[in-house]
């Protein structure tokens, strides 16, 4: 797989060309903050914004995705097939999110509506140009990435380097127009960035590696600290809704007017809402904050490594800035229980 | 099967959550081909003779006879749905419970206000005076989830309405937070369902759906001195459409 060096200018032209033969979605301004949508022109492309207000994920699991129509004779049809899209200028972090989103939706029960978007896409990622207030990527293990994606981005100086790590990417590097082959010192000062990168994107400091969390939280059930700032949740879910790795979702279904045809609709839920864990009888599994709050920090560094082997936080901080609370931050609270042990 | 027959009332309100029934236009149509109405005020001269299967009744309580009139609504119908904020908790309406009932007299009909007629009490939901079977949240109501309970009804499925806060559409409409405007927002305390539009569209939350089932006020006073705002605004802001409703009270889980 080949790099290719490149300056802004053809760094426009390229994703323009890009524009103009396929659905593009890049990270764009909104308001004070960025956000990813379609590109309609690469003067929109922000690829120095911090953080984006929901991960990625959202092409692959939409917020609100239409999964079949039926009709209530019993007949149903699914949906159709969905379009290929390239997502432009995903941080490492979200990589690694992605990647392990989709080992949740391949293994066990197959998703094909998941799967069906994510091998239409085409991902080119970008190194991190901007650190965000909350950021502890470093102590995740995901301020850079070298796998998960078809295309990395990394900004040298004025250019940047374009590196292809599968035949999708190959394939989008050969739509460059005006670029060059990579020189050492450029080379070079991309190793000094990702060694940078892995020691610095740290606004927070987990005081261990990820791989302990499992240990950290053995036998915490009843740490105070659950209860304590339980008592600020609003219940609201923000924290699970911009989190790259929360991936559970609810499925209602809808019905027309003529009573008798309708679809099957899943959207985004989230263990922190109130009614996530209640079933059919009325019985609520975890019917109090401090229960659903520990819930989460539980699923982070226990049970999805007891299941999958991966701690299920990378470290993007988005939870701790959407927490209005100030309650959200998974460095405090390992940190909290790692001195307590 | 014959259509349930729908009538529909309104008490101390501006009418506009029935006017979104009305604003429904082309959709009315698929409307009355799952339910036959019978009396509707401001779209048809009919009134309805003795009972009906759902009684839809807008406004607040606000008089002595109103509550004998809605008490004879719930007795002829079999479904009653309160249907807005004035009618589901009282709304804007409460405002009037903060002062004496002469000085919100004195203050709308001035010379007049001791004319028999235009004796008051002070504001109660339809939900405060008979059992509500569903309540339609919001000032005004959302047409799509106001049809979407009534498709449940007709099909004899309970409608799914929201129980937790406006933050939930928030995020999923990936709008910046109103607090970091250094706004004061209510969707962290407000039951969700209207799609987070008035944060959607640049302003904060004004609570119009009221409280989710178990708000955390306590956690909003928190949050208050870290955005530098103060329990003053926090009450200003709940009064418009909470006032009287006292969630703190309530807040149970911890």
């Amino acid at each position: 797989m080949s790099i290719t060096k490149l300056n802004e200018t053809a760094l426009q032209s390229w994703v323009d060309r890009l524009i103009g033969q396929h659905q593009v979605y890049g990270v764009k301004a909104k308001g004070d903050r960025f956000a990813f949508g379609p590109l309609d022109d690469a003067a929109e492309l922000r690829l120095d914004y911090d953080v984006t207000i929901l991960p990625p994920k959202k092409y692959f699991l939409p917020q609100s995705q239409e999964l079949l129509k039926f009709s209530r004779r019993g007949a149903y049809q699914p949906v159709g097939e969905p379009a290929p899209f390239v997502l432009f200028g995903v941080h490492p972090y979200d990589v690694v999110a992605i990647a392990q989103m989709d080992e949740v939706f391949s293994k066990d029960n197959h998703d094909r509506h998941y799967m069906q978007r994510r091998e239409k896409a085409v991902i080119v990622a970008c190194d991190v140009q901007k650190a965000s207030p909350n950021v502890f990527a470093a102590c995740m293990g995901t301020a850079t990435v070298q796998e998960g994606f078809d295309v990395l981005l990394t900004r040298i100086g004025d250019d940047y380097l374009a590196d292809a790590r599968t035949p999708k990417g190959e394939a989008l590097l050969q739509r460059i127009e005006g670029g060059a082959d990579p020189d050492p010192a450029s080379l070079a000062r991309r190793e000094q960035l990702w060694q940078d990168l892995n020691r610095f994107l740290m606004r927070h400091e987990l005081k261990c590696a990820p791989a302990k969390l499992p240990g950290v939280l053995d036998q915490q059930e009843e740490h105070p600290i659950w209860k304590k700032r339980a008592e600020r949740c609003y219940s609201c879910g923000s924290c699970n809704l911009v989190c790259p790795t929360c991936y559970c979702f609810d499925v209602q279904d809808e019905v027309d007017w003529d009573l008798e045809n309708g679809r099957r609709v899943r959207r985004w839920d989230g263990c922190m809402l109130a009614e996530f864990a209640l079933v059919a009888g009325g019985h609520n599994f975890r019917a109090t904050r401090a229960a659903r709050y520990r819930h989460r920090y539980y699923r982070k560094g226990k049970y999805l490594w007891d299941r999958m082997g991966q701690i299920a936080c990378v470290g993007c901080g988005r939870c701790v800035t959407a927490c209005t609370a100030d309650i959200a931050n998974p460095v405090e609270v390992f940190n909290t229980l790692l001195e307590d042990r | 099967m014959s259509k349930p027959t729908v009538a529909i009332f309104d008490f101390a309100c501006c009418e506009g959550c029935q006017l979104q029934i009305v604003n429904l236009e082309e959709e009315l149509l698929d409307l009355i081909s799952v339910v036959q109405p019978v009396e509707w005020r401001e779209a048809m001269s009919d009134k309805a003779d003795g009972d009906f299967d759902i009684a839809i009744v807008e406004g607040s309580i606000t008089r002595p006879e109103d509550e004998d009139r809605v008490r004879e609504i719930r007795k002829r119908c079999k479904i009653l749905i309160a249907l807005g904020a004035c009618a589901t908790f009282g709304g804007v309406n409460k405002l009037k419970n903060k002062f004496t009932m002469d000085d919100v007299r004195k203050c709308v009909y001035g010379d007049a206000a001791d004319m028999p007629h235009l004796s008051t009490a002070p504001t109660k939901s339809v939900c405060e005076v008979v059992q509500v079977d569903y309540r339609v949240e919001g000032c005004p109501i959302d047409a799509g989830e106001f049809t979407y309970i009534v498709r449940c009804l007709a099909m004899g499925t309970d409608p799914v309405i929201p129980s937790y806060p406006v933050c939930v559409e928030c995020k999923l409409r990936e709008n910046v937070c109103r607090f970091e405007y250094g706004e004061l927002c209510l969707g962290p305390v407000t039951r969700a369902g209207c799609n987070a539009c008035c944060p959607s569209a640049g302003a904060w939350c004004f609570g119009c759906r009221g409280f989710v089932d178990d708000p955390n006020v306590n956690a909003a006073k928190d949050v208050l001195e870290k955005y530098g705002l103060t329990i003053e605004d926090l009450n200003s802001r709940m009064e418009l459409f909470n006032y009287g409703q006292e969630p703190a009270e309530n807040v149970k889980n911890g």
